[in-house]
């Protein structure tokens, strides 16, 4: 992940299609021409696992229908703990097979049509419920020298809980860290990144518009009528964290992808 | 084996809106989805087909759009699914409703069992499911939690009920409705979506099922809503707790044991 972030590869965030999409073969048309232009850009494609507890269908069998180029440097797959133990292990074993090895293990948000595994699917003795944790040591375990695993990282979190957190994610295996959306100088990113100097992070830059989405990601209000131009809080980031990588939630391929090769300098 | 699964498309929400005149929802406008009950009625039969082999084929009887429900139910794992659409079935109540899905089940022959969800969400009345059972003159199990065994001439299943669970032994051909506890639904997956995309349903009208259109549509509903009004609200209070992080989580979790929530 380090060579990502010394040659200046973004993480660029594609939402697969929906569940409930009335037009999904444009969902995977818009999705494929994303993924794509990532790929043509020389960037990393990170696909998100049903973001917000919102039914949408899986990365991996979305690059596997459409049959899509995987380039391993430039793929990451995110894994959630909403997954029947089949369908968890039918990712995991695509993944290994398309030679995808980036993924960011997060607890998830479900939602009632979406289960949640149990600790009995993944060994875990010593639990009520499976967190990114146990799905850590599950994959670690199941898949020795496979994959490259990451974790995220709530700054809005109480930060000694989330620090805490942190240590048993890094002791279970994860070998790098995102962050929740920042749009500005976070001190306890700052405490992360002193706690864990040799472990690469990768901080989130919310590229939307739209406040009231990311209030809802960072979980406080943020008023309406902020001024904020997230080109902008993109090069404050890089200036704040030049040692980061970084990663563009809800990107807009049409207005904003063009603008951002010129913002990492 | 060959399982028939009968589905329903619901409105969406719960703010459904009733026509003042005849008291029935009125669904112009409105989303639909597959009654939520059912999808648990569609994975039962699909697991069933998946363990003990045959045909799995969902019905469905509503207006045209119904028809994505039924892609639903195919993208999940169905074979085939049988939309019964006709402006004649329009107004018919659960009698009528079960009649003319009884009589489909007919035409398709050699039916083995019938799976139902408990209940739809827009009527709640759980009455499709047993008036297809007394149509047929078949043998039925409601709230039914487990299919324990099967056969191809019986099937035990495990149904829940206020005070426990029986365990129910029929021969089959059989009718069960199935609570949410029986399995945990599949999510459809990209291929079975865009196959589910490609199928062909059929539409059978009252001729198609040799519907007796005196049985069928409001002419054959029985049921007369005479009066609609909303449930009285609930009485709901607030409590703040009071103190540090600890205490407050112990007061807490004290008063939701008080109240057996947890």
């Amino acid at each position: 992940m380090i060579h990502h972030i010394r040659n200046k590869i973004y993480h660029v965030e594609v939402l697969p299609p929906k569940q409930d999409s009335e037009k999904l073969e444009k969902d995977l048309e818009i999705f494929s021409n994303k993924y794509l232009r990532v790929m043509d850009s020389g960037y990393c494609a990170c696909v998100t696992d049903n973001a917000m507890g919102l039914l949408s269908f899986q990365g991996t069998e979305i690059i596997e229908e459409l049959d899509l180029p995987v380039i391993p440097e430039q793929v990451m797959i995110h894994l959630n703990t909403f997954h029947t133990k089949d369908d968890l292990d039918n990712i995991l074993n695509l993944c290994k097979t398309k030679g995808i090895m980036y993924l960011l293990i997060i607890t998830g948000d479900g939602s009632e049509r979406l289960p949640k595994l149990h600790p009995s699917d993944v060994g875990a003795t010593d639990v009520e419920s499976v967190t990114s944790v146990e799905l850590l040591k599950y994959i670690n375990r199941e898949y020795p020298d496979t994959f490259v695993l990451g974790v995220a990282f709530n700054p809005y979190e109480p930060e000694e809980h989330e620090l805490e957190k942190m240590e048993r994610k890094i002791k279970a295996g994860a070998t790098f860290i995102i962050t929740q959306p920042l749009i500005e100088r976070n001190e306890i990113v700052d405490r992360l990144l002193e706690k864990y100097p040799g472990i690469p992070v990768i901080v989130e830059a919310w590229m939307s518009r739209k406040l009231h989405l990311l209030s809802e990601a960072v979980g406080y209000e943020i008023p309406e009528n902020t001024e904020f131009d997230p080109i902008s809080t993109l090069k404050m980031l890089h200036k704040l964290y030049p040692g980061c990588g970084v990663y563009l939630s809800l990107l807009g391929f049409k207005t904003q992808y063009d603008l951002i090769k010129d913002t990492w300098v | 084996m060959k399982i028939v699964v009968c589905i329903k498309q619901v409105p969406a929400t719960n703010d459904a809106k009733i026509d003042p005149e005849t008291k029935r929802i009125i669904r112009e406008g409105m989303k639909a989805i597959l009654n939520p009950f059912d999808t648990y009625a569609v994975e039962e039969g699909v697991q069933l087909r998946d363990k003990f082999g045959g045909e799995v084929i969902a019905l469905s009887m509503g207006p045209p759009k119904a028809e994505a429900s039924l892609r639903e139910a195919i993208s999940v794992g169905v074979d085939r699914a049988i939309l019964l659409s006709d402006r004649a079935f329009g107004g018919s109540d659960t009698w009528a409703t079960s009649y003319v899905l009884a009589k489909a089940i007919e035409k398709i022959g050699d039916v083995d069992l019938v799976i139902c969800g408990k209940q739809a969400i827009d009527g709640d009345t759980a009455q499709v499911g047993p008036g297809i059972a007394a149509h047929l003159d078949w043998l039925q199990a409601t709230y039914v939690m487990a299919v324990e065994e099967i056969s191809s001439s019986s099937i035990r299943v495990k149904r829940m009920h206020e005070d426990g669970y029986d365990i129910c032994e029929m021969s089959l051909p059989a009718v069960i409705t199935v609570v949410k506890d029986i399995n945990i639904p599949r999510v459809p997956s990209l291929k079975g979506r865009l196959a589910s995309n490609k199928c062909e349903i059929p539409v059978w009208k009252p001729d198609d099922i040799n519907a007796d259109t005196s049985k069928i549509g409001l002419n054959g509903s029985p049921t007369r809503v005479v009066k609609i009004q909303p449930p009285p609200p609930r009485h709901t209070s607030t409590k703040k707790i009071e103190g540090s992080s600890i205490e407050c989580a112990q007061t807490l979790l004290r008063e939701l044991k008080l109240r057996s929530i947890v």
